[in-house]
């Protein structure tokens, strides 16, 4: 890559116009804008908006990854590539954005409250099929869509970044996808929260 | 009078670091203020979330950003913060600026590049002009950049050839992939020449650095050998040994102050802990990457200068540059090719290097007699986390669960794709400009760019006619899904203009020596000099000018001091 034609973090194409260009780049940025002040819970496909928040996000997190990325005997889901812990890490790390981080926590919380009116139960306490059913009809709204497309891009992060940063033990990941990562590696004191910056 | 330094070079990158590096050589006392920290090879590794998808060797964009305007069909030009798209034209804040995470591919101008006006006449719509200077003038500087920074290729006789005074390049070619004789022949078939890429990269270890190491991740990241010809290692390193060369790193510069007689007298910057300081020079250098460069000259009134330093003919921003062209791609599925070939296209470390000039000027029916272009080829960018990206979106909604997962297992494991990228001639015109923007402002209370990016039609004219044959020559490889596209959108990484030389003060805001026409100790020495950007990538010619820079403000300061 010589050209650095779009936003970091999100794969853009040379796009054919100007307008194409805006929008890719303004969707997702305004999403989480407007999420930030809680107002488009309702577009995350709720009929209304409960007041008790759920006290802990990060078991329905964990239940959550484990479906976008199963473990099977031949390869690895969110639990063998330690995908709760690099979240942890995500949503501790400042070079995150503060609106990003707590997307990803309030997105937890509208899903519980979703479970809640759909299935009268919390969404770690439903069946497979269920919660495949409720992430589908999350992802049918535009915000529910933007924070599952969030938690697979940590859920990629935590795939196939260096193990240093809490995810893809051993390079599990890599072995997975037969992914040759380039050295070296960055290590304790080496990582981007340790530079001189 | 008594001064800090002889010269003060504000910013560290490609622009500033020949400064640093001749002036210091010739004797004299040179203070570089780079905004960035100091990181060096041992800080770089191959991180593809510090490189790519973290602001970390890049201001946040909410402290720091740009306020972008592009063409709508409804409402003329519309106007994005950067912190609104997430579209960062930052591009490397660290001492030795972006050339840290540079390719390296080290393409010289050609001698047409410097008389496009005189050669293919005007472009209704665009603000072509002839360079002050020649290729000739210039030759010696790509030859001393081939030596300092460290240049390895290999001088092949070449329809398109540019003239060169040394016989070959100082290093052997890096060590090239299996691919590249495929390209080899492939282009031939064609009728096409493929042309070895001389890269800034050493192949084996000199001046104190070590050879590359091949770990197959080198643009984008920082490079942990110190093989990668940056500003920081080639020529700052140096500089600094000499002990006449100090570097203040987090030196945000946010005024350059001018006297009643129109010089500059002083530089105030902003250190870490946001303190002001206050250094002053004979000399002063600007050297900031194009925007930024354009952005403090803007920002610096003065008693002579109430539009901005050097801007009494309003012409600073003006004809600002980036890169036309675009990019194309092409899948090597495994299963076309026997178990050896596949073997061979697996390998990681070795380079591509291989482009096709051929057809660098034009005479096309369509097109008729103009200034095209190279297509330069290279492997996907071996990031993994942006390619996964792709896999989660089929047609239009997420993808998750099992599905997900056997995308990514094709994805990643049953093909590699190579791709190109075209690079023409980005026509300057007066619809991309750097402006100081009215509202949005900076961590330092100091107003932003604003930068309108409007381009030529004839800039995707070429880059399409171009991106056709780039698709030509990976169908002959026998890739699948082959595709490419030209657009509009300039790549912010290439950067240049804004700050043109000539002749004239009326149309120009540097004369040839790149000296300011109204600031006699104002010099800029990036890419901003440039009145038409040619069609490689910027960096071999941003080093090659400013060691002539150099050359004339050693020049002025009365030649090389002592025995240097």
């Amino acid at each position: 890559m010589i050209r650095r034609s779009g936003p970091r973090s999100e794969p853009v194409e040379p796009a054919e116009s100007f307008a194409a260009v805006r929008d890719a780049l303004l969707s997702r940025r305004r999403f989480l804008i407007q999420s930030a002040g809680g107002t488009i819970a309702l577009l995350f496909g709720l009929r209304s908006v409960g007041a008790a928040e759920d006290p802990d996000p990060w078991p329905t997190l964990d239940a959550v990854l484990r479906h976008l990325l199963p473990s099977e005997p031949d390869s690895p889901g969110a639990e063998e590539i330690h995908a709760l812990d690099y979240l942890r890490f995500v949503v501790g790390d400042q070079k995150v954005s503060a609106e990003d981080r707590q997307f990803i926590v309030q997105g937890s919380q509208w899903l519980n409250q979703l479970s809640q009116q759909t299935y009268a139960r919390a969404f770690v306490d439903l069946d497979d099929a269920s919660r495949e059913l409720l992430l589908r009809r999350t992802a049918a709204s535009a915000a529910g869509e933007n924070w599952l497309s969030t938690l697979l891009s940590y859920l990629f992060e935590a795939l196939l970044t260096a193990p240093a940063y809490g995810g893809n033990p051993n390079g599990i990941g890599w072995r997975w996808l037969s992914y040759v990562p380039g050295f070296p590696l960055p290590g304790p004191g080496t990582r981007y929260p340790e530079l001189p910056l | 009078m008594s001064r800090d330094f002889d010269v003060c070079v504000i910013g560290s990158g490609a622009g500033g670091g020949p400064v640093a590096y001749r002036l210091a050589e010739a004797g004299y006392s040179v203070v570089v203020l780079e905004k960035g920290p100091w990181l060096r090879e041992q800080h770089f590794t191959k991180d593809e979330l510090a490189c790519c998808r973290r602001a970390v060797y890049t201001p946040e964009l909410r402290d720091e950003q740009h306020v972008i305007e592009q063409a709508d069909d409804a409402t003329g030009w519309q106007s994005t913060p950067t912190q609104a798209s997430g579209w960062s034209f930052w591009n490397g804040n660290c001492v030795g600026g972006s050339s840290n995470f540079m390719s390296g591919y080290f393409h010289r101008l050609k001698p047409v590049d410097f008389k496009l006006r005189s050669t293919f006449g005007p472009i209704a719509g665009a603000n072509v002009v002839d360079w002050p200077i020649e290729y000739a003038d210039l030759e010696p500087y790509y030859d001393r950049v081939e030596r300092l920074v460290g240049v390895s290729g290999k001088a092949d006789t070449h329809a398109n050839s540019e003239p060169r005074s040394s016989s070959d390049f100082p290093f052997p070619p890096t060590l090239e992939h299996p691919i590249s004789a495929r390209i080899d022949q492939a282009a031939a078939q064609l009728g096409f020449h493929a042309l070895r890429v001389p890269r800034a990269i050493l192949s084996q270890p000199a001046m104190g650095r070590r050879g590359c190491e091949y770990s197959g991740f080198c643009g984008s990241f920082g490079c942990s050998s110190g093989a990668k010809g940056s500003s920081r290692a080639a020529l700052l390193d140096h500089a600094v040994a000499s002990g006449r060369c100090e570097i203040r790193a987090h030196a945000k510069v946010y005024r350059i102050a001018s006297d009643a007689r129109g010089r500059i007298s002083s530089v105030d910057y902003f250190d870490h802990d946001g303190q002001s300081h206050r250094v002053d020079a004979q000399i002063y250098v600007v050297a900031c990457q194009a925007i930024e460069s354009s952005r403090l000259l803007l920002a610096s009134v003065g008693p002579r200068f109430p539009d901005g330093l050097a801007n009494n003919h309003a012409q600073v921003g003006r004809n600002l540059l980036f890169s036309g062209g675009g990019a194309g791609s092409g899948d090597l599925v495994f299963e076309d090719h026997d178990e050896a070939a596949t073997a061979a296209m697996r390998v990681v470390g070795p380079f591509v290097n291989r482009a096709l000039d051929d057809w660098y000027t034009l005479d096309d029916p369509q097109l008729g007699r103009a200034k095209g272009g190279i297509i330069e080829f290279l492997w996907d960018h071996p990031n993994a986390v942006v390619r996964a990206e792709n896999a989660k979106w089929r047609d239009g909604e997420l993808v998750w669960g099992k599905p997900l997962k056997r995308r990514l297992e094709a994805w990643f494991r049953t093909d590699r794709t190579l791709n190109f990228e075209v690079f023409n001639d980005w026509l300057p015109n007066d619809d991309c400009f750097v402006a100081l923007d009215g509202q949005v402002r900076d961590r330092w209370d100091s107003p932003v760019a604003r930068v309108r990016i409007g381009a030529h039609p004839q800039d995707q004219r070429v880059g399409r006619f171009l991106a056709d044959k780039g698709e030509l020559l990976l169908r002959q490889l026998g890739a699948r899904r082959v595709a490419s596209s030209v657009g509009p959108a300039p790549p912010a990484n290439l950067q240049a203009g804004g700050c043109r030389f000539g002749s004239a003060a009326e149309d120009a805001v540097l004369d040839a020596d790149c000296r300011a026409h109204e600031v006699e100790n104002l010099f800029v020495s990036d890419g901003s000099f440039m009145p038409t950007g040619g069609s490689v990538p910027y960096t071999f010619t941003i080093y090659a000018n400013s060691f002539r820079v150099a050359d004339r403000i050693v020049a002025q300061l009365g030649g090389p001091r002592g025995s240097a």
